[in-house]
């Protein structure tokens, strides 16, 4: 693969990352309403209200002040303060929020690809079989459920009813700072969630997967595999399977950086402190910094990981790297 | 190749193993020998600051509370109570304060007239450059009692001097705090104090640990004079708009108590009496329908902006409407019987100077169309009832997305109001839009208040005036949602301001019947608070008010009352690690950091990535190996 292809593609990827950070003060100026008419406090006088004003930054015109100081601020790395969580800088806010995130859905989309991509080739492999029926069904119902949809049988379930798991949240209240009690609690809350979570990834795998071997076994090099004897389950693991996972790529890179961003119902359901519930939080405040810094942070992981798949293509199929 | 086989399976169960069992080992956990007794309770709103002059939310004020006593607290009624004073003396020009000798900080450092000075200086010295601290909801409430100067001559005796004899005084919701650690702050800089945990305070439980989005965490002060509740520590835990998880929370035993839950989920615990005990507390606040009568009293027009109608105007025209609302049917059909019929502005709940009106009016589609032909309002030939310029009325009606009812109600009102030939178009906008919509030009940044009639609500203050403020003409553009502006009312508000007792009682019933006859609101409701809590663990619950709830009102007397409800002290549900007492009552002003316990999320990952890494790695290695082996 040539140094010119990753070198175009890099350049692109910046400058769409330069775009999206014009483009992210533009989108939340453009909603109606300000952060500081978000509370309703009585005793709000017109100069509370413009001395609030004057403390975020927002008594100046947009351009160019507001957008000359947020482009300086966020290519120095100094995302501001948070509105909503008064006085904390957003940077802190958000990467308290980022692990949480990365633990849940990073988890969740390890599991649902092993178990997805393992599920979908062996019901494309031998169609309509038992695995097949069962596993493709389920993959089609689990798909079509929304996180909240799965999540809350599993909280009255394993949560309210069997008492086998917290409900939600991620740490118990006053839990030790001892690392293996930790691990153990953090462990106990992260069951119910992580497994709506994979529950609802596993589905989009396997069921692309299945589609994409069904059309590999019907390739010359699997009937020359057949003629020449070999065993049927080593035919799918070495010839198929790795064929047929070429579209797998876009989607792999596609949902790994949508990982960032979290699945907003899942934290919600769960009240997982991660950064799909801060995103809710911050939208209901009208938290500009924070909003900002979210999809900043989302749209340069979405784009990374584009990068990722594009330059993976590049080395898997040489068609593509012109 | 059979062999290879079963590595390759083995290593792909490696891989799930190892990551599962970081996971699964967690279902025992490790139990604790002697855990504190936690009180756990939910609350669908999520702490926004611990800092209290940033908060703006009702859990706000129940986790400052928890820290920091105000000077003056409340009783089982609302009324004044020993606060961080004992006791006081109310004279023509002042109130003298009298502090415990032996008071004491959760630190053991003495608590004196000094730390009171302090904190309501702070207030003072904002109110005299004519400003406010942090989020301006506090320190306002010094300038309200009518405060002009505090003085401490001694440790134990904090005077504070006032214009007037009014008992606001004993209202303000300034909490005392410690000036040992903020006392180089100024107003100011005070606000953008972050007061990370554990904090230092004379209240009951002091916050000892926040986790921003998951729960506060409040330890038994050591210090605390007055009496103790059973449980060592309390955690409020957040469920941020999310009553499904709450609940099952409830039912599960983490929680003790839930705070907000729905109609339907109330009614569905109150019938398992045995385990649950459900309390429908009336809020202090109402739904209401906020009338557009900009140009009242002012005589203002707002160009391509305003009401529809001039006949929003008219005070004959909003009482005929008032006619044709049923306030029973809107309890019994959208709250599911859980509130109480609204007539006057100040709700029940502050049963000291709520009254009821003295010209009722009563639901009648009949009287409602008389009086409005009465005003000059008639029908037209097809059923349209038209204004006085000729044009017939269709009114605006904007409400918030935040609750379901608010919709309900407005198919409602549709429906009267169509009965009387009133067309009306109903739509919900998020809080933040409805909020612009609704600014007038003297807002800023100016508006154009384009609608008719606003559906919402407000809550308020044990002292009634943060209600009754919003109708004060220099509320237009701030936070009158009814740019209503009446002399007479804002010369009773000042008069009111300046009278204690009965004779304020007597003004504010005045009011009261000024702006229900005047109309510029049709409160409709009174709200509930549903709150629900186990019988299984804490007795001696109190409603406080005695038509309110146990929690999340005013004063936190419920903490220090509850009982064990069981013979046995036993171990509260959420503590599961060993070893969790108190920490070191010891805090520096922004220290930094994210406070409390536990081993950092970071750290987790890290730990799981490496474990995910090596484990992968073994097993791409071995894959390898194994292909070898067969491509031979």
């Amino acid at each position: 693969m040539s140094g010119r292809y990753i070198g175009r593609k890099l350049v692109q990827a910046f400058v769409t990352v330069f775009a999206i950070i014009l483009l992210n003060f533009v989108l939340f100026r453009l909603m109606p309403g300000s952060p500081d008419r978000a509370s309703k406090n009585p005793h709000l006088t017109a100069e509370v209200i413009a001395g609030n004003r004057a403390r975020w930054g927002l008594d100046k015109p947009l351009f160019p002040d507001q957008l000359v100081r947020y482009v300086g601020e966020t290519l120095t790395g100094d995302l501001g303060y948070s509105i909503k969580y008064r006085g904390q800088p957003v940077t802190e806010v958000v990467l308290e929020a980022m692990g949480p995130t990365l633990l849940l859905i990073g988890l969740g989309e390890f599991i649902a690809i092993i178990v997805g991509l393992a599920l979908g080739a062996r019901s494309g492999w031998v169609r309509g079989g038992r695995v097949d029926r069962i596993g493709n069904g389920l993959s089609l119902i689990f798909y079509s459920m929304p996180y909240f949809v799965i999540g809350m049988p599993l909280i009255i379930i394993f949560a309210a009813g069997l008492h086998w798991f917290p409900t939600s949240g991620m740490t118990s209240p006053g839990a030790s700072r001892d690392l293996v009690a930790s691990l153990f609690d953090v462990g106990r809350h992260l069951v119910l969630p992580l497994a709506a979570v994979s529950l609802g990834l596993i589905g989009a795998y396997s069921i692309l997967m299945r589609a994409s071997i069904i059309d590999t076994r019907a390739e010359d090099y699997v009937t020359t595999a057949r003629a020449k004897g070999l065993a049927d389950g080593r035919i799918l693991r070495a010839h198929a399977f790795p064929n047929a996972l070429l579209p797998m790529v876009t989607l792999i890179a596609i949902n790994l950086g949508y990982v960032v961003a979290g699945a907003i119902t899942a934290e919600i359901v769960f009240n997982w402190p991660g950064l799909g519930t801060l995103t809710v939080q911050a939208l209901a405040a009208r938290d500009y910094p924070l909003l900002q810094a979210i999809f900043l942070i989302i749209a340069i992981s979405v784009v990374l990981a584009n990068l990722a798949a594009d330059i993976i293509y590049g080395y898997l199929d040489p068609r593509v790297r012109t | 190749m059979r062999s290879s086989q079963r590595r390759r399976g083995a290593g792909l169960l490696a891989v799930l193993a190892i990551t599962g069992s970081a996971i699964l080992v967690g279902v025992a956990g490790p139990v604790a020998a002697a855990d504190p007794v936690v009180l756990t309770v939910g609350s669908t709103q999520d702490l926004d600051a611990s800092n209290p002059f940033n908060t703006e939310l009702v859990v706000g004020y129940e986790a400052f509370q928890m820290t920091y006593q105000l000077l003056v607290d409340f009783d089982k009624d609302a009324h004044p109570a020993p606060g961080f004073a004992d006791s006081w003396e109310r004279s023509a020009d002042r109130v003298t304060f009298k502090i415990g000798a032996d008071k004491k900080w959760s630190d053991g450092q003495p608590a004196t007239s000094d730390d009171a000075c302090f904190s309501w200086g702070l207030g003072l010295a904002a109110i005299k450059d004519e400003s406010y601290i942090g989020s301006g909801y506090l320190d306002p409430g010094i300038k309200d009692a009518g405060v002009t100067k505090v003085e401490c001559p001694d440790p134990t005796t904090f005077i504070a001097y006032t214009t007037d004899p009014s008992d606001r005084i004993f209202q303000v919701y300034v909490p005392i705090l410690p000036k040992h650690i903020w006392g180089k702050d100024d107003y100011k800089k005070i606000a953008d104090e972050k007061f990370d945990a554990p904090l230092v305070g004379t209240g009951p439980y002091p916050l000892a640990e926040w986790k921003t989005g998951q729960f506060a965490r409040f330890v038994r002060n050591p210090n605390w004079g007055g009496s103790k509740g059973f449980e060592d520590t309390v955690v409020i835990r957040f469920f941020p708009d999310n009553t499904d998880t709450m609940v099952q929370a409830l039912k599960a035993g983490e929680l003790d108590y839930a705070h907000g839950v729905n109609s339907d989920q109330f009614k569905q615990l109150q019938a398992d009496t045995a385990t649950y005990t459900a309390v429908a507390g009336a809020a202090n606040g109402w739904t209401q329908l906020a009338f557009n009568t900009y140009g009242t009293g002012t005589g203002k027009t707002i160009k391509n902006g305003g009401a529809s109608t001039k006949a929003l105007q008219d005070a004959a025209f909003r009482d005929a409407l008032g006619y044709a609302t049923d306030h029973k049917a809107l309890v019994d059909r959208v709250l599911g019987g859980f509130g109480d019929p609204g007539d006057t502005v100040v709700p029940p709940v502050l049963k000291d100077f709520h009254v009821t009106p003295d010209n009722p009016r009563t639901f009648n589609l009949t009287t409602a169309a008389q009086k409005l032909d009465a005003a000059g309002y008639h029908l037209d030939a097809n059923n349209k009832r038209l204004d006085k310029e000729g044009k017939p009325i269709n009114l605006r009606l904007y409400y918030p997305n935040t609750d379901d009812n608010y919709k309900k109600v407005a198919q409602f009102v549709e429906q009267w109001y169509g009965a009387l030939g009133i067309g009306v178009t109903h739509q919900s906008f998020d809080s933040d839009t409805l909020t612009a919509l609704l600014l007038p030009p003297e807002a800023d940044p100016p508006g154009t208040a384009k609608y008719d009639i606003e559906l919402w609500g407000w809550s308020g203050n044990p002292d009634p005036n943060g209600l009754l403020y919003v109708f004060l003409c220099n509320q237009i553009g701030t936070s009158s949602d009814s740019n209503y502006c009446n002399k007479q009312y804002d010369d009773l508000y000042d008069k009111e301001s300046k009278e204690g007792g009965a004779e304020r009682k007597a003004t504010l019933a005045q009011m009261q019947n000024l702006i229900y006859n005047e109309a510029p609101y049709d409160v409709l409701y009174y709200d509930a608070n549903l709150d629900v809590y186990r019988n299984d663990r804490f007795a001696g619950w109190q409603n406080m008010p005695s038509n309110g709830t146990p929690f999340f009102t005013y004063g936190l007397l419920n903490y220090t009352l509850l009982t064990d409800a069981t013979a046995v002290p036993t171990p509260g549900p959420t503590a599961t690690a060993a070893g969790s007492t108190a920490p070191p009552a010891t805090q520096g002003p922004s220290t930094g950091g994210t406070s409390g316990s536990g081993v950092s999320p970071t750290l987790l990952i890290l730990l799981v990535v490496v474990v995910i890494v090596v484990v992968g790695g073994w097993w791409l290695y071995r894959r390898r190996a194994t292909r070898a082996v067969e491509e031979e």
